[in-house]
């Protein structure tokens, strides 16, 4: 293809994207839509991954040993453990160093092991880390089947709640996603096909002289693509200034919950939010092109 | 140049529009198509053109046929074939030049060429000075001399012609016949399909007539009717 045909072929789509004023602007607009919540949710999926994974690297399992253990049997079961290859760390605290940070919590209270009648009442635990989050359930039970150990602790619940809720999200974000998408296909199918109509002589004629069937369909996928690309720009924007936004005054309202600023990641995601745009013309105008212009 | 095969062409289930169809047409030939309407000439012309298929038989175009052509070759085709219409079919919103010029712009030719080959063209047919005209300002024979123009501005071997002087009056009917056959005489293979009796009996060409769908007569410097 020469060069002045790609020339020839934009002034095409751009003389008809201007011809179908009101039908180019919601077909961009559906597109910008469409964009902004694929956009808005990834940024939520890429948040709540985020949070999940700073939650996730902070679980630990509390293995607490029943109160008359020897010292020897729990250092044994504390290299038990370590051999374990779901076990990243694990850490003794011995029941004297669970009572003196006991006390530390509750104040400079040096009578404590008086007030409790001279006896430690406290177990030896361990501190486990798991190698992957995910196996912290099932590490928990195993451990809870040995000998020795009298109860497992890690804050269950929690960890599987926060899973499910992520997949939950994925889900409606990918439902809303598609159907708007399908909403922009479709409006951008419906303005090519305007376009189509409306050329239609030119069309025939242009066959009448012999141009070969894509010199008469690339017009026509052009002004497709140059709608979806158009909605995607306006939806970058939007999403951008939002997520800046959003993102300043929750740094300075509750600046202990981590959120994604890395502008690699965001820039990322912007640009497959171009791409996606791009297909949806693609797409919408491959539809029509190929219903209406059958050679 | 053109030969067919027992070529017939059935709409729907029986009616046939052409029915058992064998001729040649040679290079450089000049051939009426006659008959009444309906006898099956615009029928014959869009096989021609392989704007439709047909139902049973072959049709070779430069020893080529034209049915095996693959839907991307289809453009190659017309490309040696320019068509005339009775109602010109000129793109409303452009000037004389600039309907002649899209017929090589969708061939992609440089936009030298046709500022050179344009003017040549249009002069060719009688139009000189009319270049920046909109058909809306052009006569019935201005307009199908436009047509014609870019009919021929890729330099077709063959001019097909569906009654090109339907829609004018005698006198414009005859100059656009004249035009035809100088087109004729540097070398193009041209085949005219018309009602118009007079200018079939006094330009003495080949004659094909159609009659029902079935060729009916078919002689060397014929006239319109066999005793005419």
């Amino acid at each position: 293809m020469k060069l002045r045909t790609v020339g020839y072929f934009l002034r095409q789509a751009a003389i008809s994207t201007r011809r179908n004023g009101w039908m180019s602007l919601a077909s961009a607009a559906t597109v910008a839509i469409a964009l902004f919540v694929l956009g808005a949710f990834l940024l939520v999926i890429m948040n709540t991954n985020y949070i999940a994974q700073e939650l996730e690297s902070s679980i630990e399992i509390a293995v607490y040993l029943e109160v008359d253990t020897p010292r020897e049997k729990s250092f044994n079961l504390k290299d038990e453990i370590a051999r374990l290859p779901q076990v990243a760390e694990v850490v003794l605290v011995t029941k004297e160093e669970a009572l003196d940070q006991l006390s530390k919590r509750w104040g400079d209270n040096k009578d404590l092991l008086a007030a409790v009648g001279g006896i430690n009442p406290l177990p030896d635990y361990f501190r486990v880390k798991a190698v992957n989050p995910s196996q912290v359930p099932e590490l928990a039970q195993l451990m809870a089947g040995m000998d020795l150990v009298e109860k497992v602790d890690y804050g269950e619940g929690a960890v599987t709640r926060l899973f499910s809720l992520l997949a939950w999200i994925r889900m409606v974000g990918l439902v809303t996603m598609a159907l708007v998408s399908l909403a922009a296909i479709f409006l951008i199918a419906i303005t090519v096909r305007l376009t189509v109509f409306a050329r239609r002589r030119e069309i025939a004629i242009a066959k009448w002289v012999g141009a070969s069937d894509w010199f008469v369909r690339w017009p026509f996928f052009l002004e497709g693509v140059l709608l979806g690309l158009a909605g995607a720009l306006v939806s970058m924007l939007a999403l951008y200034g939002a997520y800046t936004l959003l993102v300043d005054s929750v740094t300075q309202i509750v600046p202990f919950l981590p959120v994604v600023t890395d502008i690699q990641l965001v820039s990322k995601m912007l640009f497959w939010l171009l791409a996606a745009g791009v297909t949806v013309g693609a797409v919408g105008s491959a539809v029509s092109v190929h219903r209406f212009l059958r050679a | 140049m053109i030969q067919m095969f027992n070529v017939s062409k059935a709409y729907g289930d029986s009616a046939y529009a052409l029915k058992d169809i064998s001729l040649s047409i040679e290079k450089g030939e000049f051939v009426f198509l006659v008959g009444p309407s309906g006898a099956g000439k615009s029928t014959f012309l869009k096989l021609l053109f392989r704007e439709e298929l047909p139902t049973r038989g072959q049709i070779m175009v430069s020893g080529r046929s034209i049915l095996r052509l693959k839907k991307s070759e289809v453009c190659l085709l017309r490309r040696n074939m320019g068509v005339v219409f009775q109602d010109f079919r000129l793109l409303p919103d452009r000037t004389a030049f600039e309907n002649v010029a899209f017929a090589m712009e969708v061939l992609e030719c440089s936009g030298k060429e046709i500022a050179q080959r344009v003017p040549q063209i249009l002069q060719l047919v009688g139009l000189e000075g009319k270049e920046k005209a909109f058909p809306h300002q052009l006569s019935g024979g201005e307009q199908q001399r436009v047509a014609i123009a870019r009919a021929i501005v890729n330099n077709p071997r063959i001019l097909v012609a569906d009654e090109p002087t339907g829609n004018l009056d005698p006198e414009t009917s005859w100059q656009i016949m004249q035009l035809i056959n100088d087109i004729h005489k540097r070398g193009t293979t041209v085949v005219v399909a018309t009602h118009n009796r007079q200018i079939v009996n006094s330009m003495r060409k080949r004659v094909i007539a159609l009659e029902n769908g079935r060729l009916a007569r078919d002689e060397r410097k014929g006239g319109y009717r066999l005793e005419a």
